[in-house]
């Protein structure tokens, strides 16, 4: 007779199962290795740097928050955006979903998978900035406050990845419009420099989630300013979060076969079931 | 919930299917409009229809992927107002089901046990002894991605025997695969049904196949049930004045026009794709002249100097049926 305590609950089958996918069949692991690279070289270029023209710890630090930042947003998004549509041109959805298991236990488990690369990047960056630190009292704030912020905008990204592959029937179209919503997010720095000190384009910079972080992070590791001080900016990206991950959960019930809208689909090839 | 054991010690056939006036559509188009049949433990039930009849649609209500816009079913005794506790019931091979190719057969199989909420250790007793009996135990710990396509629709019937189910769907399991890999999953869909003492819905093209291991029949043409029942009652129903006559398919063409030419010949058909097979329909008047029907068809084909390969008299197959029901005709 099987006990109950046993039995784990989907999600977490689930969740296992797209780790396992993802760390040890997929192409995390070698994300996250190249990351390690990446931030390695990044590290030792300011170093580097830093001998003739010396450059203030704090901003060190920020620059390496934000690339680990960047790199579990992407792939936050990038994962999410595979998630279902993948399933569904792969043809696997259908066996998940002839299963007793809650729709919202399917979509809840490859979330978390999604998100679970920012972790690993922080992991990896937080002995960079401990060195890049150099003892300054900036390291405590941009700990905190990276992992904080980091885990909102991972969370947010996935679930904005998977809110649009919950809506494709076919991958490439939600990997396009997944990255085109974030380089979107780019668009505002792009404007030209008087505009974007107007009041259309500080707006844009308080909506912007990812742009909100960093004028946040910046401020609060590199310009001496206390973090009450820069709440409001982070409005928007708390509200952003809220927004796509309840879309996300809402809509998880309904998770079908064919959940696409057609006018998504005519942007890519739609593979056969 | 009944288990395969209690089906079997249960002395009268269970009741594991019922539908009841199913409709849906896809908009303005109807693709089911009243499909209505049950299924017993043990008893194999073949669906059949031509390309949009409504089969897969009528797969997927009763597996709860799609919702009908009327009607309703049970299985197992369970209502399909139900869906989470039916999917407990109810074990599917559909028709283009993927699979992860870089998990072993093992694996697949007890991740789903454990998607059905059995504990682990459990799931993976499970998965080996499903693994075992559709004969992949050889194969259980290798990759999927380096199975063979006769090789997966096993282990897409252990993947849905892992929950012990009262009713199996599949959903053209013999599609791409060669004869004797045909052969034996159809011997694995007796033992299912035979032995697990489960309800089993057989969609499938492959009529010959449908005939020789289906029980029971329902037949849709445009989402109406144009016939249903017992496979034999189902192939009686068909017209008894018919003989099937084979030329070479090269004089298809002149044997159909010389015997349709014949008095009393109300339809020739063709039988048999390219075999050169063809269906003779007479009307009861000439087929019951003192003269028997085939003496007057091959009369007929030897005044006409083509060659007969073959005869059968009383040749009613499923096949015919099928084609007549949902009006098949030769090129």
């Amino acid at each position: 007779m099987s006990s109950a305590r046993s039995r784990a609950p989907g999600w977490w089958v689930v969740f296992t199962r797209e780790l396992a996918d993802h760390w040890i069949g997929g192409k995390a692991l070698g994300l996250v290795l190249f990351f390690c690279v990446m931030v390695a070289g990044a590290a030792m270029l300011q170093a580097v740097i830093s001998v003739d023209d010396p450059i203030p710890p704090r901003e060190m630090i920020f620059s390496a928050l934000g690339l680990a930042i960047s790199f579990g947003l992407v792939m936050g998004l990038v994962i999410g955006a595979d998630s279902l549509s993948g399933e569904r041109e792969r043809g696997t959805l259908e066996a998940l979903l002839l299963t007793p298991m809650s729709r919202r236990h399917i979509v809840a488990g490859k979330f978390l998978a999604a998100v679970s690369v920012w972790p690993v990047a922080m992991v990896v960056t937080a002995p960079y900035l401990t060195v890049l630190a150099q003892g300054d009292d900036a390291l405590g704030p941009a700990l905190r406050w990276g992992v904080v912020l980091g885990s909102l905008l991972a969370a947010a990204f996935a679930g904005l990845g998977m809110l649009v592959s919950f809506w494709s029937n076919a991958n490439k179209t939600s990997l396009t419009v997944s990255l085109t919503l974030y380089l979107l997010c780019f668009l505002p720095t792009q404007m030209p420099s008087g505009a974007q000190k107007g009041f259309m384009g500080y707006l844009l910079k308080r909506v912007n989630p990812i742009e909100a972080v960093n004028q946040f992070l910046e401020n609060v590791i590199v310009n001496n300013r206390t973090p009450h001080q820069m709440m409001p900016w982070l409005r928007g990206p708390a509200v952003f979060a809220v927004l796509v991950l309840g879309l996300l959960l809402w809509h998880a019930e309904g998770l079908s076969l064919d959940n696409g809208l057609p006018w998504l689909g005519r942007f890519g090839r739609r593979q056969p079931a | 919930m009944n288990t395969a054991n209690e089906r079997k010690a249960s002395p009268a056939p269970q009741q594991v299917l019922l539908a009841e006036d199913l409709q849906k559509s896809y908009g303005a188009r109807p693709a089911l409009r009243g499909l209505s049949f049950s299924l017993h433990a043990g008893r194999i039930l073949g669906f059949l229809g031509p390309n949009g009849a409504g089969k897969t649609t009528a797969i997927r209500i009763l597996t709860t992927i799609l919702e009908p816009d009327a009607g309703h079913f049970m299985v197992d005794g369970l209502s399909s107002d139900r869906p989470v506790e039916l999917r407990r019931r109810i074990g599917v091979l559909p028709e283009s089901l993927g699979f992860p190719k870089n998990m072993t057969g093992l694996e697949f199989v007890t991740y789903f046990g454990r998607l059905y909420g059995q504990p682990t250790a459990l799931a993976r007793a499970k998965a080996a002894a499903m693994i075992e009996a559709v004969g992949l135990q050889q194969r259980g710990r290798s990759l999927i991605g380096t199975y063979s396509r006769g090789m997966r629709q096993r282990l897409g019937i252990a993947r849905a025997l892992v929950n012990d189910p009262a009713v199996v769907f599949l959903d053209e399991p013999t599609l791409g695969l060669d004869p004797q890999g045909q052969q034996e999953l159809l011997k694995l869909v007796r033992w299912i049904a035979r032995e697990r003492n489960a309800g089993v819905v057989l969609c499938s093209h492959q009529l010959a196949d449908v005939e020789s291991v289906c029980d029971d029949v329902v037949i849709l043409n445009t989402g109406t049930v144009v016939a249903q029942g017992p496979v034999a009652d189902v192939i009686g129903s068909a017209d008894q004045q018919a003989v099937r006559v084979q030329v070479a398919p090269q004089s298809v063409a002149a044997a159909q026009q010389a015997l349709q030419g014949l008095p009393g010949v109300t339809r020739v058909a063709s039988a048999g794709g390219s075999s050169g097979w063809l269906r003779v329909e007479l009307d009861a008047a000439v087929a019951g002249n003192g003269q028997p029907a085939h003496q007057h068809v091959l009369e007929g084909l030897m005044r006409a100097s083509i060659p007969v390969l073959g005869f059968q008299t009383g040749g009613s197959r499923l096949q015919d049926v099928f084609l007549q029901i949902t009006q098949g005709s030769i090129e």
